[in-house]
């Protein structure tokens, strides 16, 4: 890493933290300043008390239950819809190239259901798949499937022929083809299709779970309402720093670090 | 300064203007002049006697005339309890109705109301079409599900309730409950999603009238159709800022709770094109309902909800939760 690359970084990671830094400034003082009342400390709290109620949240949680059970829950219906998602984004993605009637059909699908919203739907797919933790998942596929697919049908499409002439000429079949070269070939594609299907299957879960609530599995959602319900505001919004928080392991523990390991390093994109 | 520090500067700078901007102070009402009340309100059954005041102008010619000025009410719409707790809270709110629980919540956080009138009792029930379940012991322990409106809601405390009055753990049904709208709780009922559905009017009588449902629970034994259900709350710098502007406001809602009661089918007529009812079923449904001014059950309501954790603090006694021109319990 050279010089100018390393001063870059650090301006970066300089800029993030000053700006974050007056954010937190700008909250205190409007805190301090009571702008809303006398009852401003309920509805818009000090650092200090959401910074107890983090803590509290973790602790004694709601009626005893800790936030960590909410969150274990919301995070294992997550990975089993993004797991799913991403999968049948893959599979039906795949199938597109090989067939032009798949691709018609999955293309017409990926235009229509992008534009649902899956807390629409959520009345239809009670009825039709009950009241499980199922419901949740399915809405977390929903989310993630259809960008997901729209950026990999994107990637196969711009594969250069030449790579796939070079591929048959090599005597490779489809699978061959679709692991050997349409999928390397698409990387960056893919790659940014993750960060779009994390973050709209991120929200998706919480709205979901927001409306829909499961007292035996109970989610993030869930506890948000239950704070908002009792109007404990303080720790409402140390729930929401929660969110934020796993929102940016998600994506510098295991985005980035994926998007490193391939695009970058195959030297794809800067 | 590095031209990066200057942007961050300016931004900022930008930031903290909007701010103050966004906080818009709710104006001080003066005494006995002209004057302005700000309302939350929502719309169902158990409004009734609200949305007659409002049609009407019941509060503005109460105001006019115990004191010759003219009032002028904004009337917000609003879709749930802890909506309105966070507008009252910060001032953008004098007055509003709301379900009794999250009264009580905010009453308890001293968030600077009280309860001025009763509005309502309903009915409430659960149903379910499983011939299998006839009582709470068929449910507890079991992966039956039961939908209600939310954990925490009213709902859920008519559950804890009977479960109480029953001699069970209040809390013993709270991990069958699955949290949905009204609506979307009868339509899972009827497609057999869930077992079970606890819900007031009117999806109650919606449900009663399906003879493949039956009730279940006796939800209405400890939590009748005559149990305080909607409140009317005013903030306390009204009441004690402006008594003509406090009293104005709960005479009108008396008097149209007193039209209610006396002209049953000309208020069906005004109230049934906002709840979405034709005028037969909004008179069959309004039938239903007991309307009062006076409360009934509040104080030991907030007690049952204090005591099984619903809420965190002690809302006192009845004279805590409402104002001293308030009858009942």
């Amino acid at each position: 890493m050279d010089m100018m690359e390393k001063k870059e970084r650090r301006r970066a990671l300089l800029t993030k933290v000053i700006f974050i830094i007056l954010l937190l400034v700008i909250w205190e003082i409007t805190a301090k300043a009571h702008v809303f009342g006398k009852r401003s400390e309920i509805v818009f709290p000090t650092l200090e008390s959401i910074w107890a109620a983090f803590i509290r949240n973790f602790t004694f949680g709601y009626a005893g239950t800790s936030l960590w059970i909410y969150i274990l829950n919301s995070m294992g219906l997550l990975l089993e819809g993004l797991c799913i998602g991403v999968g049948l984004a893959f599979i039906l993605s795949g199938l597109s190239m090989v067939s032009k009637t798949i691709d018609t059909i999955f293309n017409l699908c990926v235009s229509i259901f992008d534009l649902l919203p899956g807390v629409a739907l959520l009345p239809v797919v009670i009825v039709i798949f009950g009241v499980k933790p199922g419901v949740i998942v399915f809405l977390v596929v929903h989310a993630v499937l259809w960008p997901m697919s729209r950026n990999v049908l994107d990637g196969f499409k711009a594969v250069p022929e030449i790579y796939l002439e070079a591929g048959r000429n090599l005597g490779m079949g489809s699978a061959q083809l679709l692991f050997g070269v349409y999928i390397p070939a698409a990387t960056t594609y893919i790659v940014s299709g993750l960060k779009v299907g994390w973050a709209r299957a991120w929200r998706g879960l919480i709205s979901a779970e927001m409306i829909f609530g499961i007292a035996s599995s109970p989610g993030i959602g869930l506890f948000i309402n239950q704070m908002r319900t009792n109007m404990n505001n303080a720790e409402m919004y140390a729930t929401l720093i929660v969110i934020i928080i796993i929102g940016l392991i998600v994506q510098y523990g295991i985005l980035n670090p994926i998007e490193n390991a391939t695009v970058k390093k195959w030297g794809m994109t800067k | 300064m590095t031209k990066m520090m200057k942007k961050m500067v300016a931004l900022g700078l930008t930031l903290m203007m909007a701010v103050p901007a966004g906080a818009v102070y709710a104006g001080e009402t003066e005494a006995a002049g002209d004057a302005e009340l700000s309302l939350a309100y929502q719309y169902g059954l158990g409004y009734a006697a609200v949305t007659i005041a409002q049609q009407e102008g019941l509060i503005e010619k109460a105001y006019k005339e115990a004191t010759g000025a003219d009032l002028t009410i904004t009337w917000n719409q609003m879709s749930s309890g802890a909506d309105i707790n966070t507008a009252i809270a910060s001032g953008d709110l004098d007055a509003g109705f709301m379900g009794v629980a999250p009264a009580i919540s905010g009453i308890s956080k001293e968030l600077g109301y009280k309860i001025f009138t009763n509005l309502c009792g309903q009915e409430h029930g659960m149903m379910t079409a499983d011939e299998s379940i006839q009582s709470f012991d068929d449910l507890i322990g079991s992966d039956n599900q039961i939908a209600l409106v939310n954990i925490g809601s009213i709902q859920h405390i008519m559950l804890a309730m009977a479960l109480d009055a029953q001699g069970y753990d209040a809390h013993a049904l709270d991990s069958n409950i699955v949290a949905m709208k009204h609506p979307d709780g009868m339509a899972a009922l009827l497609s057999g999603t869930v077992a079970a559905h606890l819900t007031s009017s009117p999806y109650i009588f919606q449900e009663q009238a399906d003879d493949t449902l039956h009730a279940v629970g006796d939800i209405d034994k400890s939590y009748s159709k005559d149990t305080t259900f909607l409140v009317g709350i005013a903030s306390e710098t009204i009441y004690e800022e402006n008594p003509a502007l406090y009293n104005a406001l709960v005479q009108g809602i008396a008097e149209g709770t007193a039209y209610l009661n006396e002209n049953l089918e000309d208020a069906a007529a005004i109230t049934s094109e906002f709840d979405g009812n034709s005028v037969e079923d909004e008179i069959e449904y309004l039938k239903k309902g007991s309307y009062s001014v006076e409360t009934t059950g509040v104080e030991e309501i907030a007690q049952f909800m204090f005591a099984n954790k619903f809420i965190d603090i002690d809302p006192g006694t009845y004279e805590n939760l409402v104002f001293e021109n308030v009858q009942g319990n």
